[in-house]
């Protein structure tokens, strides 16, 4: 079974130029963790995630600095969550995105997936322009049914 | 990227033939242009610094201007063996969360005050960064500086500028500070002792110097930061901010860090005592710790020395000693060291000063190991025109250390601090902001240095 048999086309996304907090919202509503950042031609420019706004309202050296528990909520968190209402979702994406082609099978879907610690693929066509989209519930899904036939 | 690569070609290429007008042979005139070439590309293409390193050091085995076997002696396998037990060390105690302890304490400062807070950001980020790379210390102080600063709402820029100027000061201070100062200690034989009782005094002396500029400079911004703690009163909130389990890994990670510190300071007497070899006890003993932090740590080994090791760089730093090593076989540095000593006319005095002077203005614009690794095989060359060597060596540790202050360039600890600051407070430092401060306290510390090697008979 190739990916373009289960992939989805209505593949919901969010512009480079809109506001971060209103990426958020979705995110919320669809509750999923990341949505694809699709440009005014179509061509996927990034990926806005959760994880993503979690870099961006705590300070990056927390990932430096070593073992240690926050007791209290830094006065930062909070005026960086304020900031995510004028924050672009450009400042938040994260650029390098996993993507996979129509004519892929299962199996290498997960093997990407796997091996570039993807939770979902964008689908593109030869010209980059986002065509669908997979998440490992998917690719799962498939699987299972292929594996009961 | 077009423009940078032709000059880089053009300016090699002219190296080459200027040398070989000047009276250098052939081969010397190669490997000239070809470290030439290293550092041209360190300065336009850091990204690419090992492409021009690994070229570079392929053509001079190909050229047979040097030898297998020489590459492998200048690459000093010892200094990039000490680095890579250092970092091993670092990592562990930075997961057992002693640097976040040591935040933690800068956050419990009871009584705040805007001097108060200079004071111990400046000693903290110096002595710091004498134990540890200047790296690593301006990461923790940088995070300090940024949770005080936000609990009073008050720009940081002038605190993490202070910090890191501190720190670079500070590597200076011991054979750990900095990776000049242990390539120097292996180079010249000078031990940890030397550095604690010729380096450190005239480290801290700078030190005090320029907190006292700093409180100058400053003073608006340290007024306003007094009025700011009189507004939102005491720092309570940030005394609990964070908190580090007081747990036996972070025990244990101190004390092999403190039996480590103990050793390399006994490491002279040891080896007298043991009848070694110079510095082999002090370019052991990171690997003996790490070593046991492995054994200790055993599920965590291979993350240390992939993850902690920065062997990106130390590669870098092994091919470019190689390439410098390859100036003093093919005698390269010979030449330059008599037409040095001429133009100071044999006078140690003028050579230190402009040993100094140069690796000051050379790091304020380049990395200091590629400046220092360029220095030391003509400092070496320098054994055979009967001149004390001494003072040249403080000169180029100093000049390596102090000029990285200069530019916002000058040294990897502004480069990350600032990165910091841009990514985390949207604040942009620029050029010539820096400058000001970084020019005044890179000529005053310097100049100390300076006064400090040519008179007092202590550093001769």
């Amino acid at each position: 079974m190739k990916i373009k048999e289960i992939m989805r086309r209505d593949v919901v996304s969010v512009k480079p130029d809109d506001i971060a907090s209103g990426a958020l919202e979705m995110l919320f509503k669809m509750r999923i963790s990341g949505l694809p950042v699709i440009d005014s031609e179509g061509k996927l420019v990034g990926m806005f995630t959760e994880k993503g706004v979690l870099r961006f309202i705590l300070p990056s050296y927390v990932e430096k600095v070593g073992r240690f528990i926050y007791e209290e909520n830094p006065k930062s968190t909070k005026k960086k969550f304020h900031d995510l209402n004028n924050a672009k979702v450009s400042q938040l994406m994260r650029k390098e995105v996993v993507t996979a082609s129509q004519e892929i099978t299962l199996c290498e879907a997960a093997r990407i997936m796997l091996t570039q610690h993807a939770r979902r693929l964008p689908v593109v066509d030869a010209s980059l322009k986002v065509v669908g989209i997979v998440a490992r519930e998917d690719i799962l899904k498939a699987l299972a049914k292929e594996a009961q036939v | 990227m077009l423009k940078k690569l032709s000059a880089l070609i053009f300016i090699t290429v002219l190296v080459n033939l200027f040398s070989r007008g000047v009276g250098f042979s052939p081969t010397q005139a190669l490997a000239l242009s070809i470290f030439s070439a290293s550092i041209l590309g360190t300065l336009f293409f850091w990204d690419f610094r090992l492409t021009f390193v690994f070229l570079g050091t392929s053509i001079l085995l190909i050229t047979r201007t040097i030898d297998l076997e020489h590459v492998i002696k200048f690459s000093s396998l010892e200094v990039i063996l000490f680095l890579v037990g250092m970092m091993v060390l670092v990592g562990q105690l930075k997961n057992a969360g002693v640097f976040a302890w040591i935040v933690s304490l800068i956050l419990r400062i009871k009584n705040l005050t805007a001097n108060k807070f200079l004071l111990f950001i400046c000693i903290i980020s110096a002595l710091l960064a004498c134990a540890v790379d200047e790296v690593t210390s301006i990461i923790f102080i940088v995070a300090a500086i940024f949770e005080i600063c936000d609990y009073f709402e008050v720009d940081p820029t002038p605190f993490l500028i202070m910090s890191v100027l501190s720190t670079n000061i500070g590597s200076s201070g011991t054979v750990m500070g900095n990776p000049i100062g242990i390539l120097i200690a292996s180079k010249s034989g000078l031990t940890f002792e030397d550095f604690i009782l010729k380096a450190f005094p005239v480290m801290l002396v700078c030190l005090i110097t320029v907190i006292v500029i700093f409180r100058f400079w400053y003073r608006r911004q340290l007024a306003e930061f007094n009025k700011r703690i009189g507004e939102l009163g005491d720092n309570e909130m940030l005394v609990k901010l964070i908190s580090v389990p007081p747990e036996k890994e972070l025990k244990v990670s101190l004390l092999i860090f403190a039996i480590t510190l103990v050793f390399i300071s006994l490491h002279h007497r040891l080896e007298l005592l043991l009848n070694l070899e110079g510095n082999t006890i002090l370019l052991t003993i990171p690997l003996i710790s790490s070593g046991l932090v492995m054994a200790w740590k055993w599920k965590k080994a291979r993350e240390f020395i992939e993850k902690d090791v920065e062997w990106w760089t130390l590669l870098f730093f092994m091919l470019l000693f190689a390439q410098a090593g390859t100036l003093k076989y093919t005698g390269a540095t010979d030449v330059i060291a008599r037409s040095l000593a001429n133009l100071a006319n044999n006078s140690y005095a003028a050579l230190t000063g402009i040993v100094l002077w140069v690796s000051t203005i050379g790091s304020s614009v380049l990395d200091n190991v590629v400046l220092v690794a360029a220095f030391i095989p003509v400092i070496q060359s320098f054994t055979g025109l009967s001149v004390n060597l001494k003072p040249l060596w403080w000169a180029l540790l100093f000049g390596g250390c102090l000029g990285g202050n200069i530019t916002i360039v000058g040294s990897t600890a502004n480069i990350v601090a600032l990165g910091i600051l841009e990514k985390e407070k949207r604040i942009h430092v620029n050029f010539f902001s820096w400058l000001g401060i970084g020019l005044i306290v890179g000529i005053i510390t310097t100049s100390i240095v300076w006064l400090a090697l040519v008179l007092l008979p202590f550093y001769n």
